[in-house]
């Protein structure tokens, strides 16, 4: 116990010391504040304030879309029309179009009654935001055009076709109902399975990489002549994994701080607004330290057993696939947390963390399921780590080769 | 009481035994060659010595007592395979592997500054080792081996890589440190320094036990039939019927006798026929006995 305490120790401050441990402290939170940055700008950059000139035969209606458009002030457009408007009149927007004086030309012909023929054109294919607003726009016009022709007062239209805003709710496992968040659940499933995956692979990598490293520096033998490898490996994750949350801790100082600072708000300041209940304080360092362990085990087991970094690239590579399966069932967690597939991929293991966290931030799951996925990764990070540390004894002293599956399987089994 | 003792040890790796029915027992205050060709299963022998791994059959005993891990904590063991953190600063790496030998930090600490001025590198103390170089990694290496005093010195290859100097500097050590009654093993195939060194040895080929005693001793069993003669004049006292196979050198010559050769006789032929200016009846050398032993069985 004394000697894994100081291995894990020595890993603890080694890596704490180390340069790529400031850089990526750092490194991090600059790129996630400059992405905010970059992402808040082109924001509002995009689509603002656009010159649009609504071309239609129908005076009336293309003054009703200006108005749509108008209406949504984000946008900042500036709507001109044209009404009636000419052949002579359409050729000379194009040629505005292509010289770039105005940014797009929108034709309404209305003339074969109740098919009406609208076009967008303009110098840039991929505007979608434009094409969404506009939509609107003319469908409203042409609503309202076609219910003022059948009798209808403008008034009496507006009320017809105004919003209905849909509130959501959100009913607790204790019966509670309590307004729902609307797209933060989504945002916050992602940010956690994002939150949990690449700590734990980025760590169990770095432990697999410093096992070759080690390895090849020759220094098992010496350590092993002190201490056993089971309390080389196991320190090993300790002091790794309390690097790891460490660094989580700092970042997560950093969120907050920089959240409520005045630095950060005008980049903060949209709609969605995420919280993290005491349930998920209370999980997520649960999950993170198991599923450190039970990867960061499986991967220093592979680890040892491999020569160069290239060596243990090949089995990176399939280490990861339950972390993109977790992912890949993103989709049905967010349409429904409680499925079979959702359950089921919450309890196995190596997906379980990665799954769990996020359930329990969009709906509770039942105790006895929380209860059951923490036991069945305890037992399966007893079993890798037995397998591991076998693998890792005798790995870590053989040189010359990569080992082959049936040489790991007798190395499991002799140690 | 022996501080360490393998008895009838045995071990295998899969298809291929390493060690087959070793014995032998280590003294305080001896030195101890264990010698063998490469792949004689010298280093399959130190590692089930220091619990790396396990023997099949037969029994360890460290300091008088079946083989326990915290015996190891009086273990100094510097392996063939030398390591050492590359990142780590040199002081840091001595402390820790001092509290890793049971030393508080504090003690691991002083001493590391008392080996390091004793062996002129206290200058490197705040480097890391991947800066040092390879000279100085080894006398890093071989403090973290002493630096918790150790009763039993365990050394596999210990000249192996190092320049003359660093060398004489080792070999001091050891001495001294047989002079302490630590008891000290090593491991080589340079007959030489065993020669040199050691009270006894333990000769291994192909895993076994081939010639094991006291260096004297052994000695003694092996007929001098071995003649070195510095001469002036004719050399065709070469040609006696007392020589089986003669190298002349230019006045240096190096004759084995044979069996039942007169060394006496050839004296006498060769005085008749040139100035003697040395001649010279010497015991067999390790590496002759160790080649008349092994003969066409070592591997290397």
């Amino acid at each position: 116990m004394r000697n894994m305490l100081l291995v894990a120790r020595r890993e603890y401050l080694e890596q704490i010391r180390g340069r790529a441990f400031r850089f990526s402290t750092i490194l991090v939170p600059v790129l996630v504040i400059g992405l905010l940055g970059v992402s808040a700008f082109t924001g509002r950059r995009m689509g603002r304030g656009k010159h649009i000139v609504v071309a239609a035969d129908n005076a009336a209606l293309a003054a009703d879309i200006r108005s749509n458009l108008l209406e949504d002030k984000r946008a900042e457009y500036r709507v001109d029309v044209v009404a009636p408007v000419t052949d002579q009149d359409r050729e000379q927007l194009l040629a505005r179009v292509e010289k770039k004086s105005i940014d797009g030309l929108l034709t309404v012909d209305d003339s074969a009654g109740d098919a009406p023929h609208v076009t967008y054109i303009s110098q840039s294919s991929t505007d979608l935001l434009d094409t969404g607003d506009l939509k609107t726009a003319v469908s409203y016009g042409l609503l309202n055009l076609r219910l003022t022709q059948r009798g209808m007062t403008p008034e009496q239209v507006h009320a017809l076709v105004e919003n209905v805003p849909v509130e959501t709710l959100q009913v607790s496992s204790n019966g509670k109902t309590g307004k729902g968040q609307g797209m933060a659940p989504f945002y916050k499933a992602m940010l956690m399975t994002f939150l949990m995956t690449m700590p734990i692979l980025l760590y169990g990598l770095d432990m697999a990489r410093s096992i070759v490293e080690e390895k090849s520096s020759r220094i098992f033998e010496v350590m092993l002549s002190v201490t056993r490898a089971d309390d080389m490996l196991t320190g090993k994750l300790v002091g790794v994994g309390a690097v790891g949350i460490t660094q989580i801790a700092i970042w997560l100082a950093a969120a907050v701080i920089l959240s409520t600072s005045a630095l950060l708000h005008p980049l903060l300041s949209g709609d969605i607004k995420i919280r993290f209940t005491l349930m998920e304080a209370i999980f997520f360092p649960i999950y993170f330290v198991l599923g450190f362990f039970l990867y960061s085990a499986f991967f220093s087991g592979l680890a040892a057993t491999c020569e160069t970094a290239q060596d243990l690239q090949m089995y990176v590579s399939l280490a990861v696939v339950p972390t993109w399966a977790s992912f890949a069932i993103l989709p049905f967690l967010l349409s429904n947390p409680n499925s079979r597939w959702v359950v089921a991929a919450s309890l196995f293991p190596p997906t379980a963390p990665l799954v769990m966290m996020p359930r329990i931030g969009l709906s509770m799951p039942p105790a006895w399921q929380i209860a059951l996925s923490v036991a069945l990764l305890l037992l399966t990070i007893w079993a890798v780590v037995w397998v591991a540390s076998r693998l890792y004894r005798v790995g870590i002293l053989m040189y010359g080769k990569r080992a082959t599956l049936p040489e790991l399987l007798r190395w499991v089994r002799y140690s | 009481m022996p501080v360490v003792e393998l008895a009838a040890v045995s071990k295998a790796y899969e298809s291929k035994v390493a060690v087959r029915h070793l014995s032998l027992s280590i003294e305080a205050g001896q030195m101890f060659g264990l010698l063998g060709p490469n792949g004689a299963g010298k280093t399959s022998s130190i590692r089930m010595m220091m619990g790396i791994t396990l023997p099949d059959s037969g029994r360890v005993e460290l300091f008088g007592k079946p083989f326990d891990r915290r015996s190891l904590d009086r273990v100094g063991y510097l392996p063939e395979e030398r390591g050492l953190y590359r990142k780590m600063k040199v002081l840091d790496q001595l402390v820790f592997f001092g509290q890793l030998h049971g030393l508080s930090g504090e003690e691991a600490r002083k001493r590391a500054l008392d080996w390091t001025a004793r062996m002129d590198i206290s200058t490197v103390l705040d480097k890391k080792t991947q800066e040092l170089s390879k000279g100085m990694q080894q006398k890093i290496q071989f403090i973290a081996t002493l630096l918790h005093d150790p009763g039993l010195v365990v050394m596999d290859e210990p000249f192996s890589g190092l320049d003359p100097i660093n060398a004489t500097l080792l070999q001091d050590a050891l001495l001294e440190l047989k002079a302490n009654g630590k008891a000290i093993l090593f491991s080589t195939h340079r007959m030489d320094q065993v020669e040199k060194l050691c009270d006894s040895i333990c000769l291994i080929n192909n895993g076994e036990a081939v010639l094991s005693g006291r260096m004297r001793e052994i000695k003694s069993r092996y007929e001098r039939n071995r003649v070195i003669v510095e001469f002036d004049g004719s050399a065709d006292f070469l040609k006696s019927d007392e020589v089986a196979v003669a190298n002349n050198y230019s006045g240096h010559a190096q004759i084995t006798l044979k069996p039942g050769g007169d060394a006496q006789k050839l004296l006498h032929e060769a005085a008749a026929m040139a100035t003697i200016y040395r001649f010279e009846l010497v015991e067999p050398s390790l590496e002759e006995i160790f080649i008349q032993t092994v003969g066409g069985k070592a591997d290397a």
